[in-house]
């Protein structure tokens, strides 16, 4: 196994080309939507309270929002502070507005989300047409103010970005290794298949544990990023939705017979788990396909990368995310093991 | 240490590929399987490598039943391909199908040099596999073979697209290792290869339809060309 991690790391470090691809290309990827990322669509549920001025409600009822009165016979919620966050939290509401003698008052679940834009936007023409002076205070229940959208997707882009390079790497060094005969030459020496599987796992693995370092530390301290939690957490994460995607690609790879047909797998493997991801909120989809998700690790490692960084959980808030990841690595881990004996049963 | 099949048949999505094979390597000799692409030769090689499992019929090593790890360690294979990493030096790939034998340290050092001496590499051992030529590509690949010292050497045609000195050069080779007591199986379409070898078996559709000494077979034949027996096993095979 040993032999196997070493061998991996020379072809690495004698293709400088792939190496560049595996760690320069996430880095230039995200600066570019650092620099480019834009809002969405999208219609967005306010809750107001059951004193919110009646003129005001009128307006907003013009703009592109769903108003929810809260107080009333259907929705018998009060307006404490924290119940009306456990209504965030629940994503039951994506904002929670009353007024009194300050101003307009506006709580939101994160801020920079594409859904915070649409709704700091919707009551400010609503307010613009009552009255034009009356103030906004914005919080949040995770997150600061001046968050930007690069800031609350930066998750979905680490996670997704990482899992994309490390499968195509692995899914192609595994078919070039059928291709060329050395996988027969392998199998024809007395190493086992558990140690096969286990010296691609880590070589690769490897590889990918110093490429997410990199590249969670150049978001962090370069793009500056935020991180509310701390950083290791999120590059541990990062090193397991790694390892899942060293796995599924060389899992994939049994069902390729060349480089190209490698590539085909993308749009089956890679792009579905992006929507998944966090890109789209995942509670709106229809026809329950949110369920989807929960057999997808990129979601489990974005899911767990949001709380970190965005809500700022510790490793208590992510155990579950890691565990789930962890179970992708072993499951793939026995079936790779399987899928050799393709090639030995022994 | 000689390797005894008996009875081996294997079966490819409903194709028998190779048909009740019968056939014994001997310690100090080398077996030659001869017959035209796709006769089997292949498969039956692959077949005493471990990597592929008999449908029927077993195969015994040193009166052992294979595949078992143990004798695998002396195994020597040389598959058709190349079979070497290319974005590796060719000191680099020895040194890893070394460690997969359980080499290590110096030990595994001075035998990866030895072998590099064998197959004249020596110079040539820190390049990019991608940037040699066919020749030392394949003679790489013997290195590779040779490397761990086995006492079973199973090359699939080992000369194909070799130049004739160094044909001869590594058929010289093979009948060194023979003398030093090796168990050695080679399979190829080239004919007068066969005229080097102590025992030939004739494969043809998946059936062995020769297997005897190579000074016997020559006999058979009013040419004294081993082709001739392939000619009248297809004129037999168009009759049924």
């Amino acid at each position: 196994m040993k032999g196997l991690i070493i061998r991996i790391l020379h072809q690495m470090g004698n293709d400088k080309r792939t190496l560049a691809l595996m760690i320069i290309a996430p880095i230039l990827i995200l600066s570019l939507l650092y620099l480019l990322l834009g809002e969405g669509n999208y219609t967005p549920r306010i809750s107001v309270t059951e004193d919110f001025p009646s003129a005001l409600l009128t307006e907003l009822n013009k703009q592109d929002v769903n108003v929810t009165v809260l107080g009333d016979n259907t929705n018998p919620v009060t307006t404490s502070e924290a119940q009306g966050d456990s209504l965030l939290k629940d994503k039951k509401s994506d904002a929670v507005v009353n007024v009194d003698t300050d101003g307009i008052h506006i709580r939101m679940l994160v801020a920079g989300s594409s859904k915070a834009a649409t709704i700091t936007s919707a009551l400010k023409n609503a307010a613009s047409a009552v009255n034009p002076t009356s103030s906004m205070n914005f919080s949040y229940v995770y997150g600061r103010a001046d968050s930007t959208s690069f800031n609350s997707l930066g998750f979905v882009l680490l996670g997704v970005l990482s899992f994309f390079f490390v499968f195509i790497i692995s899914g192609i060094s595994f078919v070039r290794e059928r291709e060329t005969g050395t996988l027969e030459r392998l199998m024809a020496t007395p190493i086992r298949r558990i140690s096969v599987v286990g010296g691609y796992t880590a070589g690769f693995g490897i590889l990918s544990a110093i490429q997410s370092t990199l590249i969670v530390l150049f978001s962090r301290y370069v793009l500056g990023m935020e991180f509310e939690g701390p950083v290791w957490l999120a590059i541990i994460i990062m090193i397991l939705l790694a390892f899942t995607a060293v796995s599924i690609g060389a899992f994939v790879s049994i069902f390729a017979n060349n480089e190209f047909q490698v590539m085909q797998f993308i749009p089956l493997i890679v792009v579905p788990q992006m929507f998944f991801s966090g890109l789209i909120t995942i509670d709106t989809l229809p026809y329950g396909l949110g369920n989807l998700s929960y057999f997808m690790p990129v979601y489990y490692g974005c899911s767990g990368l949001e709380k970190v960084m965005i809500k700022g959980f510790g490793i208590k808030g992510v155990w579950i995310d890691l565990c789930m990841l962890l179970v992708f690595i072993l499951v793939f881990f026995i079936l790779n093991i399987f899928a050799l004996k393709k090639y030995r049963k022994l | 240490m000689d390797i005894e099949i008996s009875h081996v048949s294997k079966i490819f999505s409903k194709k028998e590929v190779l048909k009740d094979i019968s056939l014994t390597a001997r310690e100090g000799e080398i077996l030659c399987l001869l017959g035209p692409s796709g006769a089997g030769k292949t498969t039956l090689i692959r077949l005493v490598t471990g990597g592929l499992r008999p449908d029927s019929g077993e195969i015994r090593i040193g009166g052992q039943k294979f595949p078992n790890r143990e004798t695998m360690k002396r195994i020597g294979f040389m598959p058709q391909d190349d079979a070497v990493y290319s974005d590796l030096s060719g000191l680099d790939n020895l040194l890893f199908f070394g460690r997969l034998f359980g080499l290590s340290g110096r030990g595994l050092k001075q035998k990866a040099e030895d072998a590099l001496g064998w197959v004249d590499l020596q110079k040539d051992s820190r390049k990019l596999v991608s940037r040699y030529s066919g020749g030392m590509k394949k003679r790489l690949s013997l290195a590779v073979t040779l490397l761990h010292d086995p006492s079973i050497l199973l090359l699939d045609e080992p000369t194909v697209g070799i130049d004739p000195v160094l044909r001869k050069s590594i058929w010289d080779r093979f009948e060194d290792l023979r003398q030093t007591g090796k168990t050695i199986i080679v399979s190829t379409h080239v004919m007068d290869e066969a005229a080097r070898c102590q025992r030939a078996a004739l494969l043809y559709e998946g059936c062995l339809i020769e297997n005897d000494t190579t000074s016997n077979l020559l006999l058979k034949t009013q040419s004294g060309s081993l082709e001739q027996l392939f000619f009248s096993a297809g004129k037999t095979g168009d009759a049924r």
